[in-house]
């Protein structure tokens, strides 16, 4: 431990007046800038006043505190720009800030050290390391050697289908944030997010045509593996789970296809219900399962609309980090 | 494990090389991803009539993709050799996808040249015509 020397002090002034000076700009930038909303200022009583005159002193009057309600409507129609200036300016000048506070730093140390300048990032790389250990098998597992007849194309539509997973995962909450999944409420929810929500229409576009190019990029990489052979020992396991997780992309698209509850959705379900209940033995289970009941009502929609968005991702996330762990660990099947 | 151990002239490395890959495909995918988002706020998917219990609209379809399986179930008569012709057509994929869930294990001869690749094929583009049949035949009828 080394004692308190005049060079750290000098160092940390040089730090606090920086830090200082880029706070003093910024809130003297906020309090000049005019308040936001214009129409708010020309609405309150008090500013008529002040301008007519008709009050003493200009100066005492305080202005009024900005309106504090947002537009709510705004951000869900994404004219919300009053949200988005605060944070802009802040990483405006923020950023600048911070530059300059490092470019003072880094030239000090620089000057105090006598030595060359180490980057912030090999700096948390090696404090990292030096605790986990983790560079030696982070290595290993980046510059794992990918065999070159994996780069043809037909390789990727797994990864693709993964990807499109991904896609939909994304989509899917963005959809979540704005639907309702009660029978009163649904129809009218894809319509408000179709017609209202800033590119709502776009986002349940992209959720609606990747889950179809999901389920054809599935069927196309089985019929990949199946046509190469690459199903066959030591991959069993990886068939299973592969099959398993296209099993699951299906059911994917048969619970979300109920969600918009109109016509269409509300009969397919309760005709495919109806074949599940053909089942020998557990039919009735299996339709009771599906509906809730003996019909096809509000309990139903609340149980597709869990197992659409809980149940299924979380089993088809569980099944895909096996299928890629047993992929890692056997390496890419060799064709012929 | 089966597989050698890969020589540096016929791998490349996973990062940066695999990786840098990977990302064109993703990009690509974005793109296509971009061009459903303009067609989507040009024309949104929209929705049908809102659902109506009461009122059974004349043709029900399920989704494309279920659409051969519907068909196969519609296809097949009342009754066959005393078994209700509904619990025919539901268990006969129940036992397809069972025989695909269990192939690996019927079918676990090493394979001895690239001929098997052309049977396989054949085999798979005759089952991908047949699906596409039966779903156009759906569709249409």
């Amino acid at each position: 431990m080394r004692s308190f020397s005049m060079k750290r002090f000098g160092l940390l002034a040089m730090l606090v007046i920086a830090l200082g000076l880029l706070v003093f700009i910024t809130t003297h930038a906020r309090a000049n800038t005019p308040g936001t909303g214009s129409m708010n200022e020309a609405a309150s009583p008090n500013w008529s006043l002040a301008e007519a005159g008709l009050s003493a002193p200009v100066l005492a009057i305080t202005p009024p505190p900005a309106a504090q309600e947002p537009c709510l409507s705004c951000h869900i129609l994404g004219q919300n720009k009053g949200l988005w200036t605060p944070i802009a300016r802040w990483a405006l000048f923020g950023g600048l800030g911070l530059v300059f506070i490092f470019g003072v730093y880094r030239s000090a140390n620089t000057w105090v050290t006598r030595s060359p300048w180490k980057s912030f990032t090999s700096r948390a790389a090696g404090w990292v390391d030096e605790r986990y250990k983790i560079s030696e098998p982070l290595t290993k597992i980046l510059k794992k050697p990918v065999p070159k007849y994996a780069l043809h194309w037909w390789y990727c539509l797994g990864g693709i289908t993964a990807f499109l997973f991904v896609v939909q995962g994304i989509t899917g909450i963005l959809l979540a944030f704005y639907y309702k999944p009660t029978p009163e409420a649904a129809y009218s929810s894809i319509q408000y997010i179709e017609t209202q929500v800033y590119l709502g229409s776009a986002i349940r576009a992209i959720h609606h045509w990747c889950a179809n190019g999901m389920i054809v990029m599935c069927v196309a990489h089985m019929l990949r593996v199946f046509i190469m052979g690459a199903y066959k020992r030591p991959r069993e396991l990886n068939w299973l789970s592969g099959v398993l997780l296209l099993i699951l992309t299906l059911v994917f698209g048969f619970t979300g296809y109920l969600l918009p509850w109109d016509q269409r959705a509300f009969w397919a379900t309760t005709v495919g219900s109806e074949i599940a209940g053909a089942i020998p033995a557990i039919g009735n289970l299996a339709l009771v399962f599906l509906r809730v009941g003996w019909n096809v009502t509000g309990e139903t929609l609340s149980r597709f609309y869990g197992l659409h968005v809980i149940v299924v991702p979380l089993a088809t996330v569980a099944f895909m980090g096996a299928h890629f762990i047993m992929i890692r660990r056997q390496g890419i099947a060799k064709p012929l | 494990m089966t597989d050698k151990e890969l020589s540096p002239e016929e791998s490349i490395p996973f990062f940066p090389d695999h990786v840098k890959t990977e990302f064109f495909v993703v990009l690509g995918i974005m793109a296509v991803v971009l061009i459903i988002a303009i067609a989507g706020l040009i024309k949104p998917v929209g929705v049908g009539e809102p659902a109506d219990p009461l009122n059974t609209p004349l043709h029900v379809k399920p989704e494309w993709y279920f659409l051969s399986l519907y068909q196969i179930l519609k296809k097949i008569p009342p009754m066959v050799l005393g078994i209700q012709g509904k619990v025919i057509g539901v268990v006969i994929p129940i036992l397809l996808v069972a025989l695909i869930f269990i192939w690996p294990f019927l079918d676990n001869k090493p394979d001895k040249s690239r001929r098997i690749y052309w049977i396989r094929l054949a085999f798979a583009i005759f089952a991908v015509v047949a699906i596409i049949a039966l779903t156009i035949w759906g569709e249409v009828s």
